[in-house]
Parts: C-alpha cells; structure tokens; sequence
C-alpha cells in the first residue's frame, strides 16, 4: 500500500507542465493533438495513459489555470464519445471525434423525458425507421447544455414491441435540424442556462447517424452514465465541481468564524468528510491503475459525495447569515483556479437540491447499494418484462 | 501510487481473522453479570502468545516482529471485528509507551519478556475527569531512594487487573512522566469497575506510596506519539466492529420476514443499511491511510489519525444502534450480540477523547496551517 501520489518532479509531469510553458493559452484542438484531453483514450485521441499519467495531467491542466475541455463538453469528454471506440463507425469516428473533444461541437444527452427520469427505460420517444432514415417524435427534459449543442446523443424506442429496456437505440442527431425547439428551464436558481426541454418533431435523422445495433440503446446510455472521468483532485460540492470542504474550512478560517464551537465541530466532520472522499476517489483510481477489479466504493462515494456537498454549500450559506439571502452579499472567498460554472458559493448553495436528483437520485443510488452490493432483494419492476406497446394499452383506453 | 492491500498485508489479514474466527465464543457473555474472565480472556492469551502476537510491535532486536502500524492494523482489525476478550490492548498499549519512553536497559528488561513469554503490561493515563492529555494528575510521583513513590489513583484503565506490569502517567515535579509499577506490590489496588463494555477488562487503581520507576527517555513528544498509536488501535478496532455490524445485520434483514417478505426488500431498511455500508467504506479508507501515515512517519499522521478516530468512532456508534432498531426488539435483549457492539462503539468513542475533541485538533492543525 502505498498513498503517495506522483511527486512534484515526476518526469511524466514535468514534460505537460512543459508543454503548457510552450503552448501558454492553448486552444483546445492543440490539447486534443496534444492527447491531453482524453489521456485514457488510445492514440490518436489519447495517450493510452495509466490512471497516474491522467491525474498528473488534470492537476497540470489545473496548475495551467486553463479551463478543463472536459467542463466545456462535458457530455462527449466525460460520458458519451467514447462509445464511439467501441460501437461507432470508422466514418462516425471521422466524423465526431476531433470537434467534440476540442469542444468545437458541443454535445447534449437527451435522456429523460417529462414521463420518467430514474425509469429511463420507459421513455416514449419513438424513432420509426423509413427507408434511408429515421423519423424522430417525442419529448426530452433536463437536458444540459442543449441551446449550446450542435450534437445531440439520443435514446429513441426503434421497437415498441419488444420489453421496454430491449427497444431502444442510440443515434447522433444534429441539433439543428428541422423540426426541433429547445426551450429553457428555468430552475430554482433563477438561471436559465442549465437544463432545457427538447421537443422533437418528426425529426429527419440519417440512418448512418445510429449508434452501434438497434436495440443497444439501453446497455450504450447505461454504460455511458458510468464511464465518467471522475474530477479527482477536487471533490466538490455539485457533483465533484464546485467549492469544497476543505475551500469551506479555509474560507471560515480567514473569516475569523471557525472560532464558534458548534460552527467549528460541523465545519470539522464535512472537512473529514472531504478528506474521505478524496481518499475513496483515489482508491477507485488506484484500482484502476492496477488494474485491480474496482470495488463497491465507487457507488457509495457518489451516495455519500451529493448530501456531502449540499451540507458544504449549506454551512457557508448559514454564515452569511441574513445577508445571505441577498444576492450579490458578501461571501466565502471564491474557490481559486477553478472559474466552472459552479465556482460560487451563492450559485452553487441555490442550486444544491439538484445534486441528490441529477445523475441518478440519491433514492436510486440507495437501491442500487442496497440490492447490488449488499445483496437484499431486488425491487421488482412489473413492466419490464411486458412488450412496451402492451403497456400502453390501459393508458389509450383510459384517454379515450 | 497503490491503495490496495499488498499479498502480505491480505495474508497477514486473512490468517488473523480465520484464527480469531475459529477461537473466539462471546456466547458466555451473553449472560448477564458475565465478565471477560468466563469469555476465555485467558485462555485466548494464552493462544495468543503461541502465536507470537504480544510481540507484534516488539523490535525484533528484543526478540519480537517489530511490525509497523499498518502490519499491526490487519491483526487489532480483526480482534475489532470479533471483539476477542483478551489482554492485547493494555500489552500494545504498554509496549509503546515503553518503546518510545523507556531507555535502552528499560526496553531490553520488559520487551523483550513480552515477546517471549506474553508478560502484560497496562497503560493507566486516564484521570477520574476522563482526561488524559493534560500535564495535571490524579496520580503523583515523589521521588525516594532508589527511585519513586506515587500515591494517588488512575482511572478507566485497560487490562490492568490481568497486567504483570504497569506503566503509569503520573505528576512528577510540574510535568507529567511516565513510571513503571508493579501492580502485585502491597500498596496497589486494582479494581475491576463494572464496566458496560463486557469485552474489555476495564479497572481502576489506587496507589497508596506504591514503588515506581520513571522511563527515562520520556519527553514532551513522548504522549503524542504514543496517542497517536493508541487512537490507530481504536479506529482499527471501530472501523473493523462496524463491518461485523453491517454484515450481521444485511444477514439478518435478508432472512427476517415481515408480511411476506424478507424485511431487506423493504425500502427504508435498504437505504438505512446503504448509507451504513457508505459510512464503513469510509471508515476503512481512514484508518487504512492513518495506518499507512503512521507507518511511513508522514507529517500527515497526525491529522490522519485524528480524523479516523472521530469518524470511524462515530459511524460505529450511529451503526451500532441501528442495527438494534433494524433487528427489532430482539436487538434489545441482553442474549444478542447486538449490545456488546453498540456498548464497544460507545466505549471506544469516549477513550482517549471523544469525536468531537479529535475534530477539533484537526481544525486546530489547519489553523496552524492557514497562519
């Protein structure tokens, strides 16, 4: 066992932290030639690099103070373009790849849909095959990023007849092709750049923009939804971004505040708390690196990371006290480096009830605990072995 | 980089708990009044000492295995998870307090017999206030011819009754020192208190002008370091407790029944036992880095330390009681196993300062850090 990470004069760090010298504010198809957006993946994209090299070149990129690619285009870098290595088309690798992870292109996930969130399997978008294309109808909602899209990766049902997890295929849509409207949520937080709804109206889409077989829809969004590269180094308050527990006990110490007992002993667990995290973070790494079978940790660090960071945000609001509740008011000092969207202390506490709902809510991440880790019955889920249009069936009739 | 147990480190693991598996009953106390005493407390030292474990941390030099903290920590892991009654927390407990306080001629006489024939040794710092940091004690050491006399009492101490020899945290000029006694002199009395953690033998003791000898190399450093193991033990102890708890109770929530199903499928024992399970990942990840500090005698241990005893020490206790309430009222009855872990978590979360005191070292370090 050892804990120690790669030192300050690791030859392998010193040669990025030489590249960045060279290359002072690169653009992100530099990073990309470079292989330093997706280290992990193989040449030409990546590096092929082990979980050491990838840690060294996210702090580099920290160290930089270049905004991590991965913050930009979330959805390619961190979940979806790498299913094109494994199910994409030589000519759909061409295609998509360089001008996602240069964050040329910008990519959502229209998932969700106003019917079902954590039952994804239900969803009732349905792309009906015609000749050389697919006609595409339905309704996304929580999407990310979609206003800010060119690309968008969707789950459609290609077969209503099937059980409902069997029917759906993946496709890479342009989203600005006829026939789509996106719409803004505004949520709780009184922005209106996050989540969108996605109306999809008889959509033209290529048949060679399918991704892998259909019928894979359901293991792609799957895996998809696991494979995300985990920001390391910070484990902040929304969803790893975001200011952190040790930001917050730094913050509280210059503000002279961590002198209150009771302030202290909270401030005290969420820090300990933090430092676990971080630990457990690079556990999964490490096992990764040795290629080691990851354990059960990276399930319940996610458990435990999302109520974590909504505590975190939670204590340096309660500090600002009354002036809290004005927008603008005085608060923790900022996180440094980091300039992603949740940097704030203010955004990031009005905008923490979505930590426990996005990504899988905290309610799902107990079950799957409880049922794939420590073995208890599973919930049975009594439609999913139904065909899908049976399912529908009492619905039509209660409509009409 | 590797946070993975090494080959040896499972081994060394593995080899303990099959062990301590096999030998290990609490059954006789889940007796009422029952004490360590009819749970083999001797029997199992005895087994212990043929395998060599008294000397664990003994440098090979004084015949023992000189093993580091982390090696130690797959070993106490284990008598946490099973609870084994027998003298090894006062042994280890002693050894390092000698080991780092004795001089060489005090080692070479007390090590070296703990290695080789599982002589006992007992720490008594605690006061009656429960404090055992402060330069201030109950028990005060005069000097006389040959050496000292301490006359006074020590509180809350482990192991002292079965011990064959103590080492003591007594007032000594303006300062506190450490002196070694033997408990079987006329002027030492030792009391079992009615301790409600049954695994441990837990006493008190008077010293009435009791005869002592100081350990010479004891210095101001001396008691932080060997806290610092101690509160390692108790992490280990807690962290590797909470797993049997987890374990027994997912066990028994699978095969409880209620309206015809197993009480598992249901889902507010699911997510009570998911976040439990949470809480025992970080645990472990704790005391395994605080071990690997200590071990690799990182600036870091410290701190390390400090947040394992008060994280692992608390889960334990939330755990401990949970697992009362998803038993049911069977988990309220003295003839479950369930009281003996919970009464384990709340002792050890009160040794050597409670969570919140160890919490508040740790921001105390970040200050020092910040300024």
């Amino acid at each position: 066992m050892n804990f120690d990470l790669p030192p300050d004069d690791d030859p392998r760090r010193l040669e990025v932290r030489a590249w960045f010298a060279a290359h002072p504010k690169p653009k992100y198809r530099q990073m990309t030639e470079a292989g330093y957006v997706v280290p992990h993946w193989p040449r030409p994209w990546g590096l092929g690099a082990d979980a050491e090299l990838q840690l060294i070149i996210d702090e580099e990129i920290k160290r930089a103070k270049v905004l991590a690619p991965n913050l930009v285009n979330p959805v390619a870098i961190n979940n979806c373009a790498q299913s094109l290595l494994t199910h994409g088309t030589a000519a759909q690798r061409g295609r998509f790849l360089v001008p996602a992870l240069a964050a040329e292109e910008i990519w959502c996930m229209l998932f969700s849909e106003p019917s079902g969130g954590s039952d994804l399997g239900a969803l009732r978008t349905i792309a009906r095959r015609e000749g050389d294309h697919y006609v595409v109808r339905g309704h996304k909602i929580w999407t990310s990023l979609a206003h800010k899209s060119k690309i968008g990766v969707l789950v459609a049902r290609t077969d209503t007849h099937v059980p409902k997890h069997a029917g759906l295929s993946q496709f890479l849509i342009d989203m600005d092709s006829p026939g789509i409207t996106v719409r803004p949520i505004i949520d709780m937080s009184g922005e209106e750049n996050e989540y969108n709804e996605v109306f999809l109206d008889d959509v033209i889409v290529p048949a060679d923009r399918l991704l892998g077989k259909e019928g894979d829809g359901w293991a792609l969004s799957m895996s998809q939804l696991q494979t995300e590269r985990v920001a390391l180094s910070k484990p902040g308050a929304i969803w790893g971004a975001g200011p952190s527990a040790r930001e917050l006990v730094q913050g509280l110490i210059a503000k002279g505040a961590i002198k209150d007992t009771l302030l202290r002993d909270e401030a005290a667990k969420l820090y300990i708390e933090g430092e676990l995290l971080r630990l457990l973070a690079y556990r999964s790494f490490s096992d990764r690196m040795n290629a080691k079978h990851a354990g059960p940790e990276s399930a319940a660090r996610k458990m435990i990371a999302a109520p974590h960071g909504q505590r975190v945000v939670d204590l340096a609001k309660r500090w600002q006290g009354m002036a809290g509740l004005v927008k603008g008011a005085e608060t923790l000092p900022e996180p440094n480096g980091g300039r992603g969207t949740y940097d704030d202390w203010d955004y990031a506490f009005w905008f923490n009830p979505a930590v426990t709902l996005g990504v899988g809510t905290q309610e799902i991440l107990k079950n799957v605990i409880a049922e794939r880790v420590l073995g208890l019955p599973r919930e049975k889920d009594p439609t999913a072995k139904t065909p899908w249009s049976e399912l529908q069936k009492p619905q039509l009739r209660a409509a009409s | 980089m590797d946070f993975a147990l090494s080959d040896d480190h499972e081994f060394l693991r593995r080899s303990a708990h099959d062990f301590l598996e096999k030998e290990i009953d609490l059954a006789p106390l889940l007796r009422p009044h029952a004490t360590v005493e009819a749970a083999d407390y001797n029997e199992t030292w005895r087994k212990l000492v043929a395998l060599g474990w008294p000397g664990l941390i003994v440098p090979e030099v004084y015949g023992g295995s000189g093993m580091s903290c982390l090696d130690l920590t797959m070993i106490v892991s284990e008598m946490g998870r099973t609870l084994a009654p027998a003298p090894l927390f006062g042994t280890l407990a002693g050894t390092w307090a000698v080991l780092r306080g004795g001089s060489d001629m005090q080692k070479q006489a007390i090590l070296s017999r703990v290695a080789s024939e599982g002589f006992k040794l007992a720490l008594a710092v605690s006061d009656g206030d429960g404090q055992s940091d402060g330069s201030k004690s109950d028990a005060v050491a005069v000097p006389a011819d040959a050496g000292f006399l301490i006359e006074g009492s020590k509180s809350f101490v482990v192991d002292a009754a079965a011990a064959d020899l103590l080492v003591v945290a007594a007032q000594h000029e303006d300062k506190r020192g450490l002196f070694l006694v033997d408990p079987k002199q006329a002027e030492v009395t030792i009391e079992l208190l009615p301790w409600r953690d049954t695994t441990r033998q837990v006493c008190g003791i008077r010293f009435a002008r009791a005869k002592a000898e100081l350990l010479t190399a004891d210095d101001a450093q001396a008691w932080l370091w060997i806290r610092d193991r101690l509160l390692l033990l108790l992490s280990a102890e807690s962290a590797a407790g909470l797993q049997t708890v987890i374990a027994t109770t997912t066990d028994y929530a699978k095969e409880r029944v209620a309206f015809g199903k197993p009480i598992g499928a249901y889902q507010s024992i699911k997510h009570q036992l998911a976040e439990m399970f949470s809480a025992g990942e970080c645990a472990n990840v704790a005391v395994l880095h605080a071990a690997w500090a200590l071990s690799e005698d990182s600036p870091l241990a410290s701190k390390s330390v400090a947040m394992a005893k008060s994280y692992a020490c608390d889960a334990y206790v939330a755990a401990t009681h949970q697992s009362i309430q998803i038993f049911g009222a069977i988990g309220f009855t003295w003839e479950m196993k369930n009281h003996l872990f919970f009464k384990r978590a709340r002792a050890n979360a009160e040794m050597l300062g409670a969570p919140p005191v160890h919490r508040s070292r740790v921001i105390a370090m970040l200050e020092r850090e910040a300024a």
